[in-house]
């Protein structure tokens, strides 16, 4: 499975990999961007099939990415996970509205990660079965 | 029309004399421009205590910024900036010298686990081994969890380097509105802006920017 992670951080880019490492995702398949926009440039030239995205980030924002995603026919389907220190009611509605499969809270555990990417993974499959 | 007779202003007496007796001139052009003469006079006085106001603040700032550098930290506004985007530098850094740490140790940990499982199929009548290989599976899987835990504790850098940065813009937000407020009052008592608030860029400018409005 390819992964994009996306986070304004190194630190937190490096911590997310090393997470998803940890829970049996290839090191070699994950990409790693530092904004919204640079992200969103790898999405169109490279396939990917999963988008660990931070909220606050220079130049686009990860929720503006997400909402680029979802407007872009190609990429609309891509599940989103948001990884983010913003946990305020309002923000997490504008995620939810916007489209975004997962929302974890900053600071968070491996089992949490990977508590949320398996809802994902399993919304994804039940849709896709049901479709 | 005599101005005195249709308005009721022009007896009060708690007004002004100046202005009662404009009020009843019956030269309209003079009372127009007398009374812009009045109204520029008090905007001046206005623009002025704005401006006394910006200096102030301008002031309390560099004030600020020489008290911190009595203890070796900032003296501008700038070098406060500077300072926060150091420190978010160096606590990167740490950031990734402890997950170097955690990355380099984390695989030696689960050889250790490994063998140690290998070991104990060997053990059989030698108790001295078995208590040896339990004691390597149990320390390597604590440090694996150990280890984790820091690396994870790691993310401690982007929250508090979030807030670093939100508090450097909002330091540089303040720098410019204030900038902007005397170039502002400065325009509006009548000198032209020597500079565009954009192009100010150090203490400097902002002293002449200052200087040249006459705060």
């Amino acid at each position: 499975m390819k992964i994009l992670v996306v986070d304004d951080f190194s630190t937190m880019r490096r911590i997310v990999r090393n997470l998803l490492v940890e829970l049996g995702f290839s090191s070699a398949l994950i990409q790693e961007a530092d904004d919204g926009e640079s992200a969103l440039t790898m999405l169109r030239a490279q396939s990917f099939d999963l988008v660990v995205t931070d909220w606050n980030m220079p130049n686009m924002t990860g929720i503006d990415l997400l909402r680029a995603i979802r407007a872009e026919a190609t990429l609309k389907g891509m599940p989103v996970l948001m990884v983010t220190a913003e946990n305020n009611r309002d923000q997490i509605i504008a995620a939810a509205q916007a489209g975004v499969n997962g929302y974890v809270v900053k600071p968070f555990t491996a089992v949490t990660l990977k508590e949320k990417l398996s809802k994902i993974f399993e919304r994804i499959a039940a849709s896709g079965a049901s479709a | 029309m005599s101005t005195s007779l249709s308005n009721p202003l022009a007896s009060d007496d708690t007004m002004p004399e100046e202005l009662r007796e404009l009020l009843n001139s019956p030269d309209g052009p003079a009372f127009e421009q007398a009374l812009d003469v009045m109204v520029r006079q008090r905007e001046q006085h206005l623009f002025r205590a704005l401006g006394q106001l910006a200096r102030d603040l301008h002031n309390a700032v560099r004030r600020l910024g020489g008290e911190l550098s009595a203890d070796g930290l900032p003296d501008m506004v700038a070098d406060a900036r500077q300072h926060l985007q150091e420190a978010l530098e160096m606590s990167g850094n740490a950031a990734h010298r402890s997950i170097d740490f955690a990355e380099r140790m984390l695989p030696q940990a689960d050889d250790l686990a490994n063998n140690g499982a290998e070991v104990m199929k060997w053990t059989e009548g030698n108790e001295a081994a078995a208590i040896l290989a339990r004691q390597a599976i149990g320390f390597a899987t604590d440090c694996r969890d150990g280890l984790s835990d820091l690396m994870l504790a790691q993310s401690w850098q982007d929250l508090t380097g979030q807030r670093i940065k939100k508090v450097s813009n909002f330091i540089g937000t303040v720098e410019s509105s204030m900038l902007e407020l005397v170039r502002l009052t400065g325009a509006l008592a009548g000198a032209e802006a020597p500079v565009s608030v954009e192009r100010v860029t150090s203490q400097d400018d902002a002293d002449r920017l200052l200087s040249e409005f006459g705060f």
